[in-house]
């Protein structure tokens, strides 16, 4: 933004007509949001990253389908959520290929077990074993308001639901952090 | 005057919106009004300030660097596929002829798996062949030892030949199991063969051609040399089943002087306990 006043929009429609330099700032702009959003979603910051290349290529790949009037925002953080939601259709298909219950469970822990290693020097631990408490779609709802600035207006856009309906959610999830914060 | 819990419950969904400042003018003294009364509304607003401030402090989550380098990456990759695409958008004709070669070269699933079973009758073919041929040379070697009786020196260095692998051509372990079965065939006893075999069980690397050795000499037992070998063996040996047979064979052949050796053997840690009872009852025969 201080290179250069280039919207996001005119950005993106350059790539979309092949200009695919231009992607360059608009990467710089939101890889590490959208980095943020999933890291928040999987609570793994190796798959986050693996996820944000593929939402990248994805916006390449489907650069002809973009439609400049729409804000790139809202285009590209539904990407983000599609490529999450698929990632997590993979794994529930793997899950129930895996017969071995206890196999993943165990592989379940051991992942966790890794993630709180890498976690030690950060201060907001408690927060954010809160936010991994809450169901996937309250935790989405409050991050995409609290870390990446999105107004209800947005978020009612990208869930497919009113600003009013947003706003209600949104509140509800954080009683509902404030349960899990405070539990103690 | 003690809140309703009805009321409490109604104004959780509302407590959110309070401490952001986003109720109506009236919903928000209808609030306050009641938190005047309520420790327990009270509390949750102090709760929601804290997490909202908590929220905020909160720092971002960075990505490493290679995530960057991995973008500049794809994007490079991108770029090259579009350019020759670019490029040939122009001459219209060019770019159909690679591609249709291409095509063409792709085999077919069926050719596919003709090939395969091809490729396995080769290598079968080629299995058979090489096995016939490597059977033959040896093989040869010994047809010439029983054609040759009376050429002694001509056998023992030709069986010396093959058995030593000092020589560039390597004798499979079995093969040399059989030139040393055959070698004494045909051999006297004070024949140079006798040597050959005695550096066989020394050297050969392999315990089963040791013990065909081993059988071999003792048909050769009439020789001095044999004895002699045989108790220099006993030291030297660690193979259990070479050293049974090592130990059955001075017994047999009532070799006295292989008795300190023996005893050494049954006292030897290294060797298996089967090993060293068996030296044990050997010197108990030979004494």
């Amino acid at each position: 933004m201080t290179l250069t006043s280039t919207s996001d929009e005119e950005l993106m429609a350059a790539v979309r007509a092949d200009d695919l330099d231009q992607l360059v700032p608009l990467f710089e702009r939101y890889h590490g949001p959208l980095f943020n959003y999933l890291t928040r979603l999987t609570n793994d910051r190796d798959l986050s990253e693996d996820l944000t290349q593929t939402v990248f290529e994805r916006i390449l790949k489907y650069r002809s389908s973009y439609q400049p009037t729409q804000p790139f925002k809202a285009w590209v953080y539904q990407m983000a959520r599609n490529v999450h939601a698929d990632h997590w259709q993979r794994q529930q298909k793997l899950r129930v290929a895996d017969t071995d219950v206890e196999d993943v469970e165990r592989t379940g822990a051991l992942r966790g077990g890794a993630f709180s290693q890498m976690r030690v020097n950060n201060s907001h631990d408690d927060l954010h074993e809160a936010l991994n408490l809450l169901p996937v779609p309250q935790r989405e709802i409050l991050v995409l308001n609290r870390f990446q600035g999105f107004g209800y207006e947005e978020i009612g856009k990208l869930l497919g639901c009113t600003a009013e309906a947003a706003r209600v959610k949104a509140h509800r999830a954080l009683q509902a952090l404030r349960k899990i914060y405070f539990a103690n | 005057m003690k809140p309703e819990l009805s009321a409490c419950h109604e104004l959780e969904a509302l407590l959110p919106a309070y401490v952001e400042h986003s109720l109506p003018a009236a919903e928000a003294e209808r609030v306050a009004a009641h938190l005047l009364g309520c420790p327990g509304c009270q509390l949750q607003v102090i709760q929601l300030r804290a997490l909202t401030n908590d929220l905020d402090a909160a720092l971002p989550e960075v990505p490493r660097t290679a995530l960057r380098a991995n973008f500049m990456a794809m994007l490079e990759e991108q770029k090259q596929l579009l350019k020759p695409e670019a490029a040939v958008a122009k001459p219209v004709a060019a770019p159909a002829q690679p591609e249709a070669k291409v095509v063409s070269m792709w085999p077919t699933a069926g050719f596919n798996t003709w090939m395969r079973v091809a490729a396995s009758i080769v290598l079968i073919a080629t299995g058979v062949l090489l096995g016939r041929n490597l059977h033959w040379g040896p093989q040869g070697g010994a047809e010439v030892a029983v054609a040759n009786p009376d050429a002694n020196q001509q056998t023992h260095t030709q069986l010396a030949r093959a058995l030593t692998p000092a020589n560039g051509q390597v004798v499979s372990a079995s093969d040399r199991i059989q030139l040393v079965n055959n070698s004494t065939n045909e051999t006297e006893p004070g024949d140079a063969t006798v040597q050959v075999l005695l550096n066989t069980l020394n050297f050969d690397p392999n315990p089963n051609v040791r013990l065909a050795t081993c059988e071999a000499l003792y048909r050769l037992r009439a020789d001095p040399r044999v004895r002699e070998g045989l108790v220099h063996a006993l030291s030297v040996q660690t193979d259990p089943n070479v050293q049974i047979t090592l130990i059955d064979m001075v017994v047999s052949m009532q070799v006295r002087r292989a008795v300190p050796q023996l005893e050494k053997l049954a006292k030897r840690p290294d060797a298996l306990p089967v090993v060293r009872a068996q030296a044990e009852a050997g010197i108990g025969k030979l004494i």
